[in-house]
């Protein structure tokens, strides 16, 4: 601090006022830039604000540390320790009142000089004032004041003595003989009270931290360590302590003293200061010699670290309040996250404002809530119908939902999930009638035993495996030419058939089994769900104009039908096969100005040269299974693989979920779901979709098991645990690796054995532990005896039967509320008959007679147990907020 | 663990003079233990192995053939600091008697801030094994403290019986008084000069004015810095010399008076030297202050305590 190195100190109660000291003292004032009182002497801090200087006082050379008085009166005074270990009191910028007359130029003359380098003034007692000097051979380096002792006596003892020294000494103003000695023949470097008790004093002395107790000054506690520098308490956690030795900081927990709780990354300079955030918990500033930026250590998270392990998080920045180089810095002692910085050099001033982090938080459920600083702010739109909007097109808002109402669970009618999911997601709609089909397919392969496909390898594989795997090996294709149904007329298309692509048009849905191309069945379901010019489109690629015809007209004279249905089939019927005919040029043109895809296609299909049906095929509004149809009827065995390659691409790169249809659930479909997922965030219906992979490849894909995870991860955080529970059985089924394996036994008391292991190993006994849960059945055997050795189980504290009896219902207790509704009851019945113990004091019974007891009661119901076994639950008190 | 080499200068050279200047810089020095005390025989120089690659071959500097470990009694690394008596006094019972009793030859070296105590790099398995009973022992290595483990060396030797210590060497008490005294080493440019002339020019000049009046009068200044920590002894006069208030002092101005041990140059292998004059002085309470040199040993007691001390060693003297 001598010489060029300048500190800030801000005043305890004005929070206005604050003092640098370098080579002299000076006072200054921050106020709001351009208040009246702006003069020429303004120094401006910051766009707002501005300092004037109020005072300077260079009474005392040669100082090395500055402290200020903790209490209001007298106001602003300083204790100075010099570079010869004295302490002088001195005061700035007062006019002379009495209480602080009394105690200004007073000094503190150690018995041997040596540097001053630290002061502390106690909080509480803030008579005392504590020096820590360098080490002397013969003397005490930690010195306790009081500045209140009366002056005369010592002084006329030492005065005897003083010979070199009494020249400068007025001897009615200085005290030698100090309250406390402290710290012999060692050094001190740094000191602070600690705000636990105001009697204990921490001093980094030279190579430990010591801290000693006023009350028994014979007694200290310390620790060897290099971090001597700097010791300074947390304001907000009084057992945390922060001390620095060259360019690392270690931080200390006074109730785990023998080494530091962490040290923070070593800096390559060494450290000038560190000091804990006054309004701000866990924040501590830090800054190293020749630096512009200050370094701050967010600790909220870690107050107390708990064990030796643990390493706590630490979030490190930097801030950079000024150009120059700094100097030194001091945090507002009230005003938020706010210091003065002065430079190293010119001693250029910054008052400057530590910007909070911002951490934000979405709930499980939509709103989403930020705090910065002290406030906590929650996110809501403006518009209270945008929000509603928004929370439905939300995908956690979809997915619970879904999961509300069984998404994904349906696993006969695979198709209904869409309907499960709201019905309104055509992607969703397409995925689950190919999980469909292609479920339908493999499980007639393997029922039925109709060959008719007589595929090489694994039929089943080959259909999980896609469109995509299943044109590719395609093989002894025919070609045929066909006439308009009802026509004589030959067509110039040709169609192709084979068994691969018959039965990827069964994945398709086109046509349900065998060989046959009728497609009767899919054009009435069609119509029913009043897809007309779908069926129409359907109809006439199978070359029945006629049909298609018919269907359009049924479909202009439906309810709410449309009429131009009827102008389009009057155009159809007109149809020619004369190339340069008027027709053809016409609709040609004309179709792309309709407004419905299929019907676009339809003429398209027409009016274009036979095998080049490009209108058709990247038609992409039109349904992927429908082109998929259409290129497994009309291309050749070299245009079909390219084509569908480059629509499985599309679809994966789009992360489109009719895209499955091509990829089938495989490393392919992954990737494509993995697209999706990216898109949509839709977790829950890329697990549902995967289980029903059952190949099992696709399942140790580790997005997948990612994915999985994720959905009951958020089941749990939607406290939907039944619903959870259920995926988790449904998983299990589809997946019987996912099952964890049984970590928890019942063990015999006597016998030591798992009553229920020892059970499974006898097969005629039945079905494992389900049996001891009795059912109650009176005719069902009742195990109360372990069947290893034949001893009695456990017995209920409360009923006192054995573990294996089922709970009567004549028991007194909660008889009374046990009318509530009876389908609930029911579901209880079984589980109350469950047994339960309390793991604490290894009591339990009847899990309906122990919930019924501590409805009541909080300690365990075995006499003379104390244990409040119900509140170790801590999940005990949560209520699931699905039903189940 | 730092090495320390011992040597002295037979006359005042322009090597010297170069050596201070380059000490005076200690800051840009790697070299953190200096010391210089000037006796009217010699010039004793200890530095470490930084500071001794530092200072120039010279047929004038005699090197003790021994490197040399500095010990230091921290009281701080005791649980107790019940109050004690002060200096080499202190540690007199605790540390230099047990040494002398296992003939550890020692060489001390008190500072304003501390004592330090040297004992020769070859005997420190047995140092250690001497002290380990009574302190706990710690190594300072790359200035962090850490445990050090006794290495379960025995000297072979059966515990030698305590005998008393009769004082075999002449002593001398020179009539001028010294200060014990420190600066800041902040200040220590601004005075660099001063102390230069008050070590190397202006002793020749002075003892001939002051031997005159009294022959009794002895040039002796000691400066010393280690870790940082500047260390002075000094004659009375020369602290007039320099400005007010850059000298430490204590509050008392106590003074000290010196006893000079030795008539034939001491050597370094004798041992029991130190204690021979320490313990009487424990004895009596007496706070004192030691430094060896090259030749002779100088210990020095307040001022108020000269004739006690003198008498007190006397007795033991004449007692063999």
């Amino acid at each position: 601090m001598s010489g060029s190195k300048p500190d800030i100190l801000w005043s305890p109660h004005h929070p206005d006022r604050y003092v640098i000291c370098d080579s002299e003292l000076g006072l200054y004032r921050i106020g709001p830039v351009g208040s009246a009182e702006a003069k020429a002497g303004t120094l401006p801090l910051s766009e707002e604000t501005a300092a004037t200087l109020l005072a300077i006082n260079s009474d005392t050379p040669y100082m090395k540390c500055v402290a200020w008085y903790p209490k209001h009166e007298p106001e602003c005074l300083l204790a100075v320790g010099q570079a010869n270990g004295r302490v002088v009191l001195t005061s700035l910028g007062q006019s002379h009142n009495s209480a602080c007359k009394e105690l200004v130029g007073k000094e503190f003359v150690p018995k041997h000089a040596r540097q001053c380098n630290t002061l502390a003034w106690n909080p509480v007692d803030s008579n005392l004032l504590a020096a820590g000097l360098d080490k002397h051979r013969a003397d005490f380096s930690v010195l306790i004041w009081d500045i209140s002792s009366k002056l005369s006596p010592e002084t006329s003892v030492a005065a005897e003595k003083i010979r070199l020294s009494s020249v400068d000494l007025d001897s009615s103003t200085v005290v030698t003989k100090p309250l406390y000695e402290l710290g012999q023949n060692d050094a001190c470097l740094s000191l602070c009270w600690l705000l636990r008790d105001p009697k204990l004093l921490l001093a980094g002395m030279h190579r430990n931290l010591a801290i000693f107790d006023l009350r028994n000054t014979s007694q200290k506690t310390f620790v060897n360590t290099k971090a001597i520098q700097g010791v300074t308490v947390d304001p907000h956690f009084h057992d945390r302590v922060a001390s620095f030795f060259e360019g690392q900081v270690a931080i200390w927990d006074l109730r785990k003293f023998e080494k530091p709780v962490l040290t923070l990354t070593e800096q390559p300079k060494p450290l000038t200061k560190v000091a804990w955030c006054p309004t701000r918990t866990g924040l501590l500033a830090t800054l190293t010699r020749d630096s512009n930026i200050i370094r701050l250590y967010d600790m909220q998270h870690t107050p107390t670290p708990i064990g030796d392990e643990t390493e706590p998080t630490i979030i490190e920045r930097s801030v950079q309040p000024c150009e120059s180089q700094i100097g030194s810095f001091a945090w507002h002692p009230s005003s938020q996250n706010r210091m003065v910085v002065v430079s190293a050099t010119n001693r250029v001033m910054t008052d400057f404002t530590v910007f909070e982090r911002i951490s934000l938080a979405w709930s499980s459920t939509t709103s989403l809530m930020w705090a910065c600083g002290r406030h906590l702010y929650e996110c809501v739109e403006d518009s209270a119908e945008g929000v509603e909007s928004m929370i439905e097109k939300d995908i956690a808002t979809k997915m619970r939902e879904r999961a509300q109402s069984r998404y994904g669970h349906d696993t006969v009618q695979v198709w209904r999930n869409h309907l499960l999911a709201g019905g309104k997601d055509a992607q969703l709609k397409s995925l689950w009638h190919d999980l469909f089909y292609i479920l339908s397919v493999s499980h007639m392969k393997q029922c039925a035993e109709d060959m008719e496909l007589k595929l090489q390898g694994n039929v089943q594989s080959v259909v999980y495996s896609g469109i995509k795997n299943i044109v590719k090996t395609t093989s002894g294709t025919t070609e045929s030419r066909r006439c308009w149904i009802g026509s004589d007329r030959q067509t110039d298309v040709l169609r192709y058939h084979s068994e691969e692509r018959c039965l990827a048009l069964r994945l398709c849905g086109w046509i349900s089994r065998g060989t046959d191309t009728d497609v009767e069945n899919f054009l009435r379901s069609l119509e029913q769900e009043h897809e007309w010019e779908r069926a129409a489109a359907v109809a006439l690629f199978n070359l029945d104009i006629r049909r298609a015809i018919q269907i359009l007209n049924k479909g202009a004279m439906a309810e709410k039908g449309d009429l131009n249905l009827n102008v389009v089939a009057m155009a159809l019927s007109g149809y020619t096969d004369e190339k340069s005919s008027l027709w053809r040029e016409m609709c040609s043109s004309l179709r792309l100005q309709l407004k419905n895809p299929y019907l676009c296609i339809m003429f398209a299909f027409l009016t274009s040269e036979p095998g080049a049906y490009d209108g058709v095929l990247y038609e992409s509004s039109v349904a992927v299974r429908d082109r998929v149809a259409f290129a497994c009827m009309f291309l050749n065995d070299a245009q079909l693989p390219r084509y569908i390659d480059r629509l499985t691409l599309e679809m994966k790169e789009a992360g489109n979920l009719e895209g499955i249809l091509l990829t089938g659930l495989t490393k392919d479909g992954v990737d494509l779901m993995e697209s999706y997922v990216d898109r949509t965030g839709d977790v829950q219906t890329a697990s549902f979709c995967m289980l029903k992979g059952s190949p099992g490849e696709v399942l140790k894909d580790p997005r997948v098991q990612c994915w999985i995870e994720n959905y009951r991860n958020l089941l749990d955080a939607w406290r939907f645990w039944h619903k959870r529970a259920e995926f988790d059985i449904h998983r299990g089924k589809l997946d019987p690796s996912s099952k964890p394996l049984a970590q928890v036994f019942v063990s015999c008391n006597f016998c030591g054995k798992s009553i229920s292991y020892s059970c499974s190993t006898i097969p005629h006994q039945g079905r494992g532990f389900s049996q001891y849960g009795v059912s109650g059945s009176p005719t069902k055997s009742k195990v109360t005896s372990c069947p290893g050795c034949r001893k009695p189980l456990p017995r209920c504290a409360l009923c006192l039967m054995n573990m294996g009896t089922p709970v009567s219902n004549c028991q007194g207790t909660g008889k009374s509320d046990e009318k509530v509704d009876l389908t609930r009851e029911n579901k209880l019945a079984q589980f109350n008959n469950w047994f339960t113990w309390c793991h604490n004091c290894r009591h339990g019974g009847h899990a309906g007679h122990m919930l019924s007891w501590f409805r009541d009661h909080t300690e365990c119901p075995v006499s003379a147990c104390t244990c409040k076994c119900m509140q170790l639950d801590t999940t005990g008190n949560l209520v699931p907020s699905d039903s189940s | 663990m730092e090495k320390w080499f011992m040597c002295h200068y037979d006359e005042l050279t322009k090597t010297v003079e170069q050596d201070c200047c380059l000490t005076l810089h200690f800051k840009t020095l790697k070299c953190k233990f200096f010391s210089l005390t000037e006796t009217p025989e010699d010039y004793t120089i200890i530095v470490d192995e930084e500071g001794f690659k530092e200072l120039p071959q010279s047929e004038h500097i005699s090197v003790a053939d021994a490197t040399w470990v500095a010990l230091n009694v921290v009281s701080g690394g005791s649980n107790t600091s019940t109050s004690q008596p002060i200096g080499v006094t202190k540690i007199a019972k605790s540390v230099i008697a047990p040494l002398a009793d296992h003939n550890i030859s020692v060489f001390m070296l008190s500072t304003y801030q501390t004592d330090f105590i040297l004992v020769r790099e070859r005997d420190l398995p047995m140092v250690m094994h001497t002290l380990s009973s009574e302190f706990t022992l710690f190594r300072v290595v790359n200035g962090e403290t850490v445990a050090a483990h006794n290495l379960g060396v025995t000297n072979g030797f059966v515990k030698p019986k305590l005998v008393p210590r009769p004082i075999i060497h002449p002593l001398s008490s020179p009539s001028n008084m010294f200060c014990v005294t420190s600066l800041d080493p902040d200040t220590l440019p601004s005075v660099a000069t001063l102390l230069m002339d008050v070590m190397f020019y202006s002793g020749g000049q002075k003892e001939s004015g002051a031997s005159s009046e009294d022959s009794n009068h002895i040039r002796f200044f000691s400066f010393s810095l280690i870790e940082g920590y500047i260390s002075l002894v000094m004659d009375e006069q020369t602290t007039q010399r320099f400005p007010n208030n850059v000298l430490f002092t204590s509050a008392s101005g106590e003074l000290w008076k010196m006893v000079r041990i030795g008539g034939q140059p001491l050597g370094f292998d004798e041992c029991g030297i130190v204690a021979q004059i320490s313990e009487p002085l424990a004895t009596a309470d007496i706070p004192a202050y030691y430094i060896s040199t090259f030749k002779f040993d100088h210990a020095l007691v307040p001022e108020e305590n000269i004739q006690s001390v003198i008498g007190a060693l006397r007795t033991e003297s004449a007692a063999q």
